[in-house]
């Protein structure tokens, strides 16, 4: 009779547009003896309680005994004796061990902690009775669509997945609660679909839609709005660890967030999750990939890295491809693998060698185990727009020209090397004055001991050689003045000699003077006048102690002089710094010159081949990096063009002849290339997949350490599931296939289950990342193998599934309940009441912007920084990392979207960590909803929800009418209802008392409603602006608005 | 009637929650519900005089032993201290200076990529003068004055090691029992298994002072006290030296302290109203929670206040003591708070990572920490609270007997050295004046006692009457523990 019902919701669009409703006119049965089920009843039990040491590691397993199949359970034993003998709980060696008093015999052994219910040993006792029928684990045989089950008694509203839940909630004498009213339904639904409460005229138009479709059509609305994919994003974003800095050590920001806004726009398009799976784990890996595609495969460069100085490669390399095996696993297999890094898997059959194997498939990823702390770690995608694209274009061919320029410049020279002439050019004698009036340009000059008595002087306060001024040098020990930083460096050219001009005060007479250079080898060059102990630094007898001489008669000028080589420098070093000393007295420095014959076959400013000689295989301060490392490499491994660069360098950057004309020409081109590279900068990028092209041998790791490789394994599936196809390459775009086929057994219910979660807060398996057997069993497994099932059978289609979820009757059923209800379903999971728990932080916030009307919808780009509290990154950031400082943003970028804050992993924003939301270090794919008191004082004080309360309150003043009907509007801006007269008349109680205290202090309200970056409508009465700003303030802070209900 | 009290009728009125209610919303319902109510059966020994309807009450069944202590106090040296030139006395190696560590000392044991690339690994004795302190005649550094007057309270351990040789590793083991990110902290394992004595503040608290601006200060993690796969609810509070001393505490300005109370209690009639409408216990839970953070809102402040200590006190402290950020000030807020029943108080302190120009940063750490340190212990052993606080004192990891760069009679560096290093711990159920585990001549392999970071971590959890091996949750798949799966047992030899 009825079953014609059932054919309706069969063949007509599954997802049920229509309210069908069943009665089924058969009696329940009368009670009997329960039926134990394997894998619902008594898997858990001896999952949690024996399968540690009987169970599937074989390297832990006791007496050689195992009870997770049946093979193990129901042979005979080391001991002779039989675990399981079916129909006989008394010759069950299982049970006998269970009830035994004896201490030593007992299991589970005493030491172990655990203990068994007297529910769970009659369960046991129950199960050997019926015959102890195994079952292999619910999650690991492929879902099917069991029929629709008799529904006994009553009428069935909703769709398909009522029909499921209905006689569970009469096994568990549950009462339905009645549907929603309206406005309640609306909100819950704006909100689960969109993360924002819906607005007073979308309530108005609901409640005027008396159609029998107007539920059904608003929910077609939600899923047509772009802010759908942005709240689905939110909850895949756990799932994929995205972070907007690396996480580990500096932990500087990293550029994601295209992929971020990526996984916004798949769901807003509802790219199909077969899709959606392929491209974020091997998007890479299609052919041609699109950049889009590239952008997608950043699900896996979303890992935690580090640069840490002094970590080890090979390690971190493990670390990321186990993170990414870890990730992959739980995201779309509900699979906990990360035991089996270590060890053959405990509880479930994915062998240690098993993990392995698949981490083979991310162990050849390309991108470094050090992140370099740069915000784009290869490999990665730019992601440039139009205009960007041209402009590039179009500074391209300018580069492209004045490069031509400069070679043709190059070409029109005729240069000929002085050394290599016949006949020579004459030499003749130069000098370059390095001090005279003072030390060179730039130089950050160090006076030590700084005294009166260290001071330049003119000629009327001392002995002047040359120009206008000496130095005076003088103090009662070692005194100098010097400089090592600031100032451009001296090249030396060959044979030269470094001299200064000296004159010793004739009544306090210096023991030594000391003239020091510093070059690239640190001051270690120094000529010493005088008793060669008198200043202690460098090695007497060295180069960095050079005894020079006497000291010149006192009271007269000298010319001290030394060759640069007696003092370990040679032609094409650098001066970098130079130091004068003296040992007690006084004496006054004057002109420090360096003079050289100028033989143009021998100056490297005038011969290449000099200059090449003088630098040949070394690195220069000053020169490019690029020229350094030509230079470095050496003549013999120097290949023409390196040569041909090198020789550019050299007449267009050193070079005394051509320098003048080639120099300009190189500038406009060095110009051109610099914008070229700024622009470039601005092009933003994300983090992509890549492997190695070589691709990188895989080990099992003896004991998950990354050094102790042990075999080599191949990439392939755990034997458990259905095989890889073996036509198909060995790579991540096999794996990513092979998860969503037809035969997967856990792709599509974890995906349902997950979804499910989102809406009802809790999955049909509460353990949403533990699908094994350890996790929870479906508190509906019909319902969710019907769902996974039908999911598939739709081509992966998400829309569909939450269109199907939110128009069950479930979903639409009044979260309130009775007593009993909430007393044996505290967590509803059978659903007779609707869903009801904490919305998620960013929920909160974006519901206190969104009822202010500060609220920036703006979509996707950069992490945004909002407001936050002193001192969060500053008291953990490192040092040199660049997000050691929170720099709070301005305008309207502080009311966008709680999505787009930036997440600094190492100290995520507070008033999400506040509220659970995850760090993003490692893949969450079920948040904790704690209720703490620190979570009220923020709602409270936060400067957030104070200026949203006081933009709020505008509003409501603004818009106008009386007080009561200014808390109408209040209630249905945040809640979508009317108050009850009952709380109309608790909330303008305390608004007078609020008016009545502020029309006493204006002061008072004044500051209260300056707080935040928005300013206030001050034309407004401050009094009253103050006392609606508690108001809201209040009304944001109701239980009812904090929670999804 | 206070709605925290209402809801605690509530609670013997409906019983709604069973044994399998009892896991997410039981869980915040336990953190609310007097543990009396809830623990029914269970006898909790010794749980520490729990203020009436307990806020914070511990889990059923523990503490599972009577505790020595009731709280703990973890001052952590981030960076690294060097054992070296401050407990691990090895005179001999002064005739070793700038000589080559011998290859057999140091093994086939890895070493950072900082120094691997090093030509040679000269031995750097410690250029401090070390003398003995106490009746216990403690080897202590001339860099810990303070602290050697109080080295019969201490029992130093020599010996600790762990696996990791990077900061970031390092922290996160040394905190978490594990040296990848996602685990819980030590703090919130206890918060978590044994609650707070304080109804009005956190049961884990946080503080990171300022440390020496030319110290080599490494990066913190809040991971190092979050709570990682337990309720957020047992994330350590951070006490802040800047801004409000909690998150959020401050009313806005221009809320007067009258008005909130009037906002407040118009949010109890109203959440009531909502909770008659639909039956939700989540409501009471949240009602209570704002009561809370009313209270705390006094509380707080009350205990940042120091206007009240006398000046003894205070000049025990010294004179930082009255900069708030200031490392005294933190450990004399440690006091405060232990003194107010809060189970966790971590002190973080960074700047200890000294791979050059150790000699002057050493100092400059200890001149900042060391007075606040000795303090403390004094002050917490003058006030009788010693006894049942626990005070654990030490880094991530050692630093090695080799300079790291030059190495001059007057100046070097050392690298990061996980093999050994030293730790130590004072008061409640810890024997004074004792030294644990001997290192070789290099104080570069431990040669007697080795002590795991898990086995400290089981006997910090020991000393509160916890079994390590019983405290765990089920977490993807697994029973996680602070201390890992491999059997291990408390240190025995430092236990009073």
């Amino acid at each position: 009779m009825k079953s014609s019902s059932f054919h309706l919701v069969l063949s007509g669009s599954w997802v049920g547009a229509v309210m069908v409703f069943f009665s089924v006119g058969v009696g329940v049965g009368k009670a009997e003896e329960r039926v134990i089920s394997f894998n619902q009843d008594v898997r858990p039990i001896l999952s949690e309680n024996c399968f540690g040491c009987h169970g599937f590691d074989a390297s832990k397993r006791k007496a050689k005994l195992r009870l997770d199949v049946p093979e193990g359970a129901l042979g005979r034993a080391e001991s002779g004796e039989v675990a399981v003998v079916p129909g006989k709980p008394q010759e069950s060696e299982l049970w006998k061990r269970l009830v035994t008093q004896d201490k030593e015999d007992v299991m589970p052994p005493i030491k172990s902690h655990k203990t068994l219910t007297q529910s769970q040993k009659d369960t046991l006792e129950l199960w050997i009775r019926q015959g102890a029928v195994y079952q292999k684990h619910w999650a690991f045989e492929a879902p099917r669509k069991a029929p629709f089950p008799k529904v006994a008694g009553g009428e069935v509203g909703g769709n398909a997945i009522d029909l499921f839940l209905k006689n569970g909630i009469q096994r568990a004498g549950l009462r339905l609660s009645p549907e929603a009213d309206k406005t309640t339904l609306l909100r819950r639904v704006t909100m689960a679909l969109t993360g924002l409460p819906p607005q007073i005229a979308e309530v108005d138009a609901f409640l005027a839609d008396t159609s029998a479709d107007a539920y059904e059509k608003v929910v077609d609305r939600l899923l047509g709005s772009r802010h759908y994919g942005e709240q689905m994003a939110r909850h895949w974003l756990d799932v994929a660890r995205y972070g907007d800095t690396h996480g580990l050590h500096l932990d500087n920001e990293r550029s994601m967030w295209p992929y971020r806004d990526w996984v916004v726009q798949a769901f807003n398009r509802n790219q199909s999750f077969k899709e959606f799976t392929i491209e974020q784990l091997a998007g890479d890996l299609l052919p041609n990939p699109t950049p889009e595609q590239l952008t997608a495969s950043g699900f896996n460069r979303c890992n935690v890295t580090t640069s840490e100085g002094g970590a080890i490669a090979s390690e971190f390399l493990f670390r990321y491809a186990v993170d990414r095996t870890v990730t992959t696993a739980q995201a779309w297999m509900g699979l906990t693998v990360g035991c089996a890094v270590c060890h053959d898997h405990k509880f479930d059959p994915i062998t240690q060698k098993e993990f392995y194997q698949l981490y083979a498939f991310f162990n050849k990823a390309a991108d470094p185990a050090m992140d370099g702390n740069a915000q784009l770690t290869a490999p990665v995608v730019r992601l440039a727009t139009p205009e960007q694209t041209v402009r590039m274009g179009l500074l391209d061919q300018q580069v492209a020209d004045a490069q031509k320029a400069f070679k043709e410049g190059m070409k029109a020279l005729v240069y000929q090397d002085p050394a290599e002439m016949d006949p020579s050019i004459p030499a003749k004698e130069t000098e370059k004055v390095l001090i005279e009036d003072a030390f060179p340009e730039g130089a950050l000059v160090v006076v030590q001991p700084a005294t009166e008595k260290q001071t330049w002087v003119t000629g009327n306060e001392g002995p002047v050689s040359s120009g206008l001024k000496s130095l005076k040098i003088g103090g009662s020990g070692v005194a100098q003045n010097f400089y090592n930083k600031g100032a451009a460096p001296f090249e030396i050219p060959s044979e030269a000699r470094v001299s200064m001009m000296v004159f010793l005060d004739p009544v306090e007479v210096p023991r030594s003077v000391m003239i020091q250079i510093h070059s690239t080898s640190g001051w270690a060059h120094r000529a010493i006048w005088g008793d060669p102990e008198g200043i202690g630094f460098g090695t007497l007898g060295t180069t960095t102690r050079y005894a020079a001489g006497e000291l010149p008669p006192e009271g007269n000028w000298a010319r001290l002089e030394v060759d640069v080589e007696k003092i370990g420098l040679k032609a094409g070093d650098q001066i970098t710094g130079i130091a004068l000393t003296l040992a007690g007295g006084v004496a006054y420095f004057d002109q420090v010159s360096l003079s050289w014959r100028v033989d143009a076959a021998k100056d490297p400013s005038q011969s290449f081949k000099v200059w090449l000689a003088a630098h040949e295989g070394k690195e220069t301060q000053g020169f490019s990096v690029a020229i350094n490392k030509v230079l470095k490499t050496g003549a013999a491994k120097r290949t023409a063009a390196d040569h041909n660069q090198l020789l550019e360098y050299y007449l267009s950057q050193v070079c005394m002849l051509t320098k003048p004309v080639l120099q300009p020409i190189q500038n406009q081109w060095t110009t051109l290339k610099a914008e070229r590279e700024a622009l470039d900068k601005e092009i933003p990028g994300s983090l992509v997949m890549k492997d190695v092209p070589e691709g990188r041998d895989s080990f099992v790791m003896s004991r998950g350490e990354y050094d102790k490789p042990g075999e080599k394994v191949l990439p392939n599936v755990p034997a458990v599931f259905p095989a890889l196809d073996p036509a198909w390459p060995l790579n991540r775009l096999s794996l990513a296939k092979w998860l969503v086929s037809d035969e997967h057994p856990l792709t599509s219910r974890v995906t349902v289950n997950r979804i499910w979660q989102q809406l009802f807060g809790v999955g049909l398996v509460k353990s949403a990342g533990d699908f094994g057997s350890q996790g929870e069993v479906p508190v509906d497994a019909e319902l969710l193998d019907w769902l996974a099932v039908t999911f598939r059978e739709s081509d992966w289609d998400i829309k569909k599934l939450v269109r199907l979820i939110v128009t069950s009757a479930a979903y639409r059923r009044d979260s309130g309940g009775d007593n009993v209800s909430w007393s044996k379903d505290p967590e509803n999971r059978m659903l007779a009441r609707g869903p009801r728990f904490r919305l998620d932080a960013e929920e909160l916030r974006d519901t206190a912007l969104a009822c202010s009307g500060l609220l920036d919808l703006t979509l996707g780009g950069r992490g945004v920084n909002t407001y936050q509290p002193p001192n969060i990154w500053e008291p953990v950031g490192f040092v040199g990392s660049n997000t050691r400082f929170y720099k709070q943003d301005r305008g309207s970028a502080l009311y966008r979207r709680s999505l787009y804050s930036f997440i600094k992993r190492t100290a995520p924003p507070p008033f999400m960590a506040n509220f659970d939301a995850p760090s993003r270090e490692q893949s969450c794919v079920r948040r904790e909803r704690s209720n703490t008191p620190m979570q009220a004082l923020q709602l409270m004080n936060d400067v957030q929800y104070v200026e949203a309360a006081r933009a709020f309150a505008e509003r409501l003043i603004v818009e106008g009418g009386t007080p009561t009907e200014r808390v109408t509007r209040a209630f249905r801006t945040v809640l979508g209802r009317k108050p009850s007269p009952e709380e109309t008349e608790i909330v303008l109680g305390a608004l007078n008392q609020h008016l009545a205290t502020y029309q006493q202090f204006p002061d008072a309200a004044c500051r209260l409603v300056l707080q935040g970056e928005s300013k206030p409508n001050m034309s407004l009465p401050m009094p009253e602006l103050a006392a609606w700003t508690l108001v809201c303030n209040l009304v944001l802070n109701l239980d009812e608005t904090l929670t999804q209900h | 009637m206070d709605p925290f009290f209402e809801y605690q009728l509530m609670q013997t009125r409906r019983q709604f929650f069973g044994q399998t209610g009892l896991r997410l919303g039981g869980l915040a319902l336990a953190q609310l519900c007097g543990s009396q109510l809830l623990q029914g059966a269970v006898t909790a020994p010794n749980t520490g005089n729990l203020p009436p309807g307990s806020v914070h009450p511990p889990l059923a069944g523990l503490p599972h032993f009577k505790p020595k202590a009731q709280s703990v106090i973890y001052i952590h040296m981030n960076g690294g201290p060097s054992q070296l030139d401050l407990w691990d006395y090895k005179p001999e190696l002064r005739e070793r200076f700038n000589q080559d560590l011998p290859d057999s000392v140091r093994g086939t044991q890895r070493i950072t990529g900082m120094t691997s690339g090093q030509s040679r690994f000269p031995v750097a004795p410690s250029m401090f003068e070390f003398k003995q302190y106490g009746q216990s005649g403690r080897w202590v550094s001339e860099l810990l004055p303070h602290t050697a007057k109080v080295v019969d309270d201490i029992a130093l351990i020599k010996t600790v090691h762990t696996s990791a040789i990077n900061h970031d590793p390092a922290c996160t083991f040394v905190m978490t029992g594990a040296e990848v990110p996602g685990r819980a902290s030590l703090g919130s394992w206890l918060s978590y298994g044994l609650g707070s004595l304080n109804n009005d503040l956190p049961a884990f608290v946080v503080l990171t002072p300022q440390f020496p601006s030319g110290s080599n200060g490494q990066a913190l993690f809040s991971r190092m006290w979050g709570s990682g796969f337990l309720p957020g609810t047992h994330n350590g509070v951070a006490l802040r030296g800047v801004g409000d001393p909690v998150l959020y505490l401050k009313n806005p300005e221009g809320l007067l302290v009258g008005e909130r109370r009037v906002m407040l209690d118009a949010l109890n009639k109203l959440n009531r109203k909502g909770f008659e409408k639909s039956g939700d216990p989540e409501i009471q839970n949240r009602m209570a929670q704002y009561e809370m953070a009313f209270r705390m809102q006094t509380s707080v402040p009350e205990l940042v206040d120091i206007s009240n200590e006398p000046e003894s006190v205070l000049e025990l402290y010294g004179a930082e003591v009255k900069k708030s950020g200031s490392f005294a000030h933190s450990a004399l807020m440690a006091r405060r708070l232990v003194e107010r029943g809060v189970r966790v108080v971590q002190i973080m302190h960074r700047g200890w990572d000294q791979h050059g120009s150790l000699p002057k940063q050493l100092r400059d750490q200890c001149v900042d920490t060391d007075q606040g340190t000795g303090a403390l212990i004094q002050d917490l052993k003058q006030r009788g609270l010693l006894e049942n606080t626990l005070v654990v004192w030490g880094g991530e990891f050692g630093r090695t007997v080799y300079s790291q760069g030059t190495l001059t009679k007057t100046n070097y560096g050392r690298d990061h050295h996980p093999r050994n290093f030293c730790m130590w711990m004072a008061g409640g159920g810890i024997k004074g004046g004792i030294s644990l585990g001997e290192t070789d001549d290099f104080s570069y392999n431990v040669t007697e006692s080795p002590v795991h970071i898990n086995e400290l971590n089981a006997t910090i959890l020991h000393c509160l009457g916890v079994d390590h091996s019983r405290l765990s949750v089920k977490f993807q798949g697994l029973d996680m523990r602070l201390t890992g799966v491999e059997p291990l047992a408390p240190v025995k030899a430092i236990l009073a």
